[in-house]
């Protein structure tokens, strides 16, 4: 439309209001917020129409966000003026209507004039106080729609957004740019429309929900028919041994709630299978726990030694915990805690045990993976989160060689090699001043096929830190 | 004709000593002018400007009120003439701002919520320790760094 001249507020329909509908991840996870608003700043990104805008910044590491459509825009689908996702549960709105079964679209023209009008009348039946019907209120809560809700903000999405010179390579800006210098996530989920997103309407991102949705089975049963028990992950200090408790008993007489904190984990058994079956049946993706949503499987009978496979075996938890490994990773878990067996904890391995014998999985030559360069900066952060699935087999092992790599810094564990024989230096060792006892201090293959693949350039292997914690070898950059 | 009153500039002693580095300086903010704009920001093609005038009036002030090696009237002189700017000088003369940029970047009333450009907070106090201030690409002109 055409002209935006203003010459009476009210007639031409542009829209005023004092505080923007915004839902908490867009607000920001600071409790001080300093806000400006401006009126009839901006068109709505739906309508049009020249609307209030309020900026501010949600938190220290965050850019500044804006209110992007109007609120009669937004109220009309009850999203979030910056986000257009849905304000109570945090989907995008084709996911939210699909799962409610909720249809608007028909009522709301698309086009031009009649859109226009549409959203003027909306607002100013609003404004009047006639009660329009919103079927938002109304709707209840579905099994659906609670498994795909999001329980907690997520803070990810205020970031900076991607500097597009460092893509090209050519940020001059440095230091002080204040975008972000990483690559792009390309993928069909970049290209996103606003109007699709707000429409329900062709949205990848609500698409490849609905997708994850449907493939969201109960879990099955295990076959072997004496497990009772089902394993809660997840936990926090907030939920109690009678949290669960009330949440499981419905569902058959349970025998035993053991929780272990340390793995941020519970395992409850009951004295039948039916009870246990009924109960994964009906927790099993809706499992929401004072607000935290916990993953129910299914527990696994204890084995006496953990295997080993080489990538993401990971003994210690607690950071690793649930990385879609589950199953396998909590595979030296045991199934009733409490029966003749005593306290196996299975984060140390059993006393009487020392060395653990040479697996074949640990043999950085048979695993196909490449002695690593250690560069002295692991990638940051991530690179050490990564990390420690591969590295954290045992923990208590007793090495022969009591040198090991001191972390660079970031490992948080000690971080032993796991490897407790390394085959005699395979020749692209380079650094022989390095008074290292050859290749067992070099750091273990399984850290790097991750690292490895991100810096394929990587040369020969630098000394480990065990020299300095800046290790760099000149090559190595980040 | 009626006769026409010229201004003519009379130039005070001590002018020689100081001429050469005024005028390479008014050189340098004259390229700073005809500089083309690629590469640069938007924002980014001022930032000598004010660098260069802020350069120019610390000169002066650095001559008259630190070295103390020209005379009132040479001061005054330049002063007037414009190779100094006397508001910018004015404000080094008070405590906190010795060191400061420009007139802008102090100014709460160009910013948002009344507060004062980013450069003006000293670095310990900052977030970002690295940051060019939009609008001259000050670095940072508290006092303390």
């Amino acid at each position: 439309m055409a002209h935006r001249l203003l010459r009476d507020h009210e007639a031409d329909g542009w829209e005023r209001s004092d505080f923007p509908i915004i839902c908490e991840s867009c607000l920001g996870d600071s409790p001080y917020i300093r806000m400006t608003r401006a009126e009839y700043d901006k068109e709505c990104k739906i309508c049009t129409r020249p609307f209030t805008v309020f900026r501010w910044r949600p938190g220290r590491d965050a850019r500044y966000k804006k209110t992007e459509i109007c609120q009669t825009c937004s109220k009309l689908k009850n999203v979030c003026q910056v986000c257009l996702l849905d304000l109570e549960y945090g989907l995008p709105v084709q996911v939210r209507d699909t799962a409610l079964s909720i249809d608007s679209n028909d009522a709301i023209p698309k086009s031009d004039v009649n859109r226009e009008y549409f959203a003027e009348e909306h607002d100013r039946r609003a404004r009047a106080g006639i009660d329009y019907e919103s079927s938002y209120g109304k709707v209840r809560a579905n099994d659906t729609i609670m498994k795909l809700q999001r329980t907690t903000p997520y803070y990810k999405r205020n970031r900076a957004h991607i500097c597009s010179f460092y893509i090209r390579g050519e940020c001059t800006r440095g230091a002080e740019c204040p975008y972000r210098h990483e690559m792009p996530v390309t993928g069909e989920l970049s290209q996103q429309n606003i109007k699709d997103r707000y429409y329900g309407v062709n949205d990848p991102v609500a698409l490849k929900l609905l997708g994850k949705a449907g493939e969201m089975t109960t879990l099955e049963a295990p076959e072997d028919e004496s497990i009772k028990t089902l394993y809660v992950g997840g936990l926090d200090a907030r939920v109690t041994e009678q949290d669960l408790r009330d949440h499981f008993y419905a569902h058959g007489e349970i025998e035993s709630i053991k929780m272990v904190l340390q793995r941020a984990c519970a395992f409850v058994t009951y004295t039948t299978r039916e009870g246990a079956e009924k109960a994964a049946e009906e927790l099993s993706n809706k499992l929401v726990i004072k607000g935290l949503r916990l993953k129910l499987m299914w527990g696994r009978p204890q084995t006496s030694k953990p295997e080993f496979d080489g990538s993401d075996q990971a003994r210690q938890q607690t950071s690793v915990a649930h990385s879609g490994l589950l199953p396998r990773a909590v595979i030296s878990q045991q199934q009733n805690q409490d029966q003749t067996q005593g306290m196996i904890y299975y984060n140390s391995p059993p006393p009487p045990q020392q060395e653990r014998s040479y697996y074949p999985s640990m043999d950085p030559q048979r695993m196909g993976a490449r002695i690593p360069s250690q560069d002295g900066p692991p990638g940051g952060p991530s690179g050490s989160g990564e990390n420690k699935p591969g590295l954290e087999k045992q923990q208590m092992q007793h090495y022969p060689h009591s040198m090991m790599p001191p972390p660079p810094g970031q490992y948080h564990h000690q971080y032993y090699p796991p490897y407790g024989y390394m085959p005699p230096a395979p020749p692209y060792h380079q650094y022989p001043p390095y008074n290292a006892a050859g290749p067992p201090s070099q750091p273990p293959a399984a850290n790097h096929p991750y690292q490895h693949s991100m810096q394929p350039g990587s040369g020969p292997a630098t000394s480990a830190p065990a020299e300095t914690g800046t290790s760099t070898s000149g090559s190595q950059q980040q | 004709m009626p006769k026409v009153k010229t201004n003519r500039v009379k130039y005070p002693e001590g002018w020689e000593l100081i001429e050469p580095t005024l005028r390479e300086l008014q050189g340098k903010m004259r390229e700073a002018e005809n500089d083309s704009h690629d590469g640069k920001r938007k924002c980014e093609t001022l930032w000598p400007i004010f660098k260069i005038a802020h350069q120019k009036s610390r000169y002066i002030f650095d001559l008259y009120h630190q070295r103390k090696e020209i005379s009132n009237d040479l001061y005054e002189f330049c002063l007037d003439q414009g190779y100094a700017d006397r508001n910018l000088i004015a404000k080094w003369k008070k405590p906190g701002y010795e060191r400061l940029c420009c007139l802008g970047c102090m100014q709460p009333r160009d910013h948002n919520f009344a507060t004062t450009c980013v450069c003006r907070v000293p670095k310990q106090l900052r977030e970002e320790k690295v940051i060019e201030c939009v609008h001259c690409g000050c670095r940072g002109c508290a006092s303390g760094d």
